[in-house]
């Protein structure tokens, strides 16, 4: 076994070097299949922590109807805290939105002076359960707040919560289509490149079958080298990735095209490099699409008889 | 350790190379098979060595039954057999040495072995001291010797070799016919395809002829 292990492990590399245009050719075409994986993974990962912060921001506004005293506030953000999917619950008093109203005008706060400070109602943001966050379970919830007296107007921005949660299905169903189409066609693609390797060593192949080699010792070698490129290529695609991400993207574009306006709206929203599980799926992925694709495609050259 | 029972082999264009050929080769001896081009020679050895399957008949090689449903050892089969070609299918990137090492690296034998088993073969067809010379280098009598040392480096009771002087001229077919006479005399069965009448006629082995497809014995 340990020679069996010695022997493929030399073959494999002595294949690789001595092959090394055709290995390199091999390597170069399974890194751009994996980049352009890794940067539709990239994308798709930002837009959905974007969609994630978004998502977060989904809440019900519960205006207090004026002359409710003090005393059954208490009571009432208890109530609401109990309802089904209510994740959290803010009290903002009077007080409380007049200052932020002063916060939001800034320089131009003297617009309020002379208005009563009591002014604005006092009103619950009320947060949902992710599970909760869509249009059936919201109206549910305003339905519910709607049969306590002392609730006045609801505000949940309906047409907007409606138009975003239509968009963000969109976008997974398309996530989901177009990586799949994607996937297929850099699994097609890499097995190409494997079998035309392979090919090239044909009459290695046959010599080794008139010498009695069992399918092991010519099927492995090329396994081991198919992992190996599998492995180089999209560990290279990941750190262009890395490179293209930190140097290109955010500093030359990001920080430099990207107007103030636009930055505020995306304030909260950081653009992230691919999380350490997700760089080790697509190195693993890799290392599967390069195992695999040398295994299948050997197999045809396997047939001892003609 | 040969034996051919109603052996036919039709290919699927309706070719038919082989008909109804029955005949027995035993252990130790040296049999020419010939016949003219497309009689049959080369289809012959590719079924005894499993690179083909007889469309119908019965083959033993080596006590194997190579035609029963199931069998599927092949390599396992080519281990007991070294096979020679008339284009001597070299790996041409490749020194003499590492040619014949692997036969052996391949059918799983240890390096030390390696080593030992290349060198004393290489004697053997006195090409000792061109172990670490490219084949490509070698004259063809030469990279034929290097074919047959690889053939038989494992030792192997039968040998089976196609037209193995086509591509060389009397000189160089009498060195190679000089190495299989002495291999024959340590004992190993040899089946030699030739259509080439005058070496028939130059040694006193056993001729088969084949003629479309039909086997005639001792028929120069």
């Amino acid at each position: 076994m340990a020679f069996f292990l010695r022997f493929v492990m030399r073959r494999a590399f002595q294949n690789m070097t001595g092959n090394l245009l055709s290995h390199l050719t091999t390597i170069a075409i399974i890194g751009i299949s994996m980049l352009i994986f890794s940067s539709f993974s990239l994308i798709a990962f930002n837009l959905t922590s974007f969609l994630k912060v978004w998502e977060e921001k989904i809440e019900i506004i519960a205006y207090v109807k004026k002359g409710v005293a003090s005393s059954d506030v208490e009571g009432l953000y208890k109530k609401i805290r109990q309802f089904e999917g209510v994740e959290a619950v803010r009290y903002v008093s009077s007080g409380d939105a007049m200052a932020f109203m002063e916060l939001k005008l800034g320089h131009q706060k003297n617009l309020l002076d002379g208005i009563q400070p009591n002014i604005l109602p006092s009103s619950f943001e009320i947060r949902l359960v992710k599970d909760f966050r869509n249009t059936d379970r919201i109206k549910g919830i305003v339905a519910q707040l709607r049969q306590l007296p002392q609730i006045d107007e609801i505000q949940y921005g309906q047409e907007w919560v409606e138009t975003f949660l239509t968009l963000a299905h969109l976008f997974r169903i398309t996530q989901w289509v177009l990586g799949g189409l994607l996937l297929m066609g850099i699994i097609f693609i890499t097995f190409n490149t494997l079998q035309l390797t392979i090919s090239s060593r044909k009459e290695e192949i046959e010599i080794m079958h008139i010498l009695g080699a069992s399918p092991a010792f010519i099927q492995v070698p090329f396994c081991i080298e198919g992992l190996i490129q599998g492995v180089v290529g999209t560990a290279l695609a990941i750190l262009l990735l890395f490179y293209l991400h930190y140097e290109v993207l955010l500093y030359k574009v990001f920080f430099l095209y990207i107007t103030p306006s636009m930055k505020e709206w995306l304030a909260g929203v950081p653009i992230l490099f691919l999380p350490p599980e997700s760089i080790a799926l697509i190195l693993l992925g890799g290392m599967v699409l390069g195992l695999l694709g040398s295994f299948v495609a050997s197999m045809r050259f396997l047939n001892y008889q003609v | 350790m040969i034996q051919l029972t109603h052996v036919s082999k039709t290919y699927p264009s309706q070719i038919c190379a082989l008909s109804d050929v029955t005949l027995e080769i035993s252990d130790g001896e040296f049999t020419f098979l010939t016949g003219p081009s497309g009689s049959g020679k080369t289809t012959l050895l590719r079924i005894l060595y499993c690179a083909e399957r007889p469309t119908s008949g019965e083959v033993i090689v080596n006590g194997t039954h190579i035609t029963e449903k199931g069998f599927r050892k092949i390599y396992q089969l080519r281990r007991t057999m070294g096979i020679v070609f008339q284009d001597f299918k070299l790996l041409r990137d490749r020194t003499v040495g590492q040619n014949i090492a692997f036969a052996l690296e391949v059918t799983g034998h240890p390096p030390k072995e390696v080593k030992k088993k290349v060198s004393e073969i290489l004697h053997r067809v006195g090409l000792q001291a061109r172990e670490e010379d490219a084949v490509l280098s070698l004259s063809a009598g030469e990279q034929q010797r290097v074919a047959i040392a690889r053939a038989l480096v494992n030792d192997p009771p039968l040998l089976l070799a196609d037209e193995p002087t086509g591509n060389l001229d009397d000189p160089m077919a009498g060195e190679v016919m000089q190495i299989l006479g002495h291999l024959h005399h340590l004992g190993t069965t040899i089946l030699f395809a030739t259509h080439d009448t005058d070496l028939i006629l130059r040694y006193p082995y056993r001729v088969i002829h084949l003629r479309g497809g039909r086997s005639v014995e001792n028929a120069p």
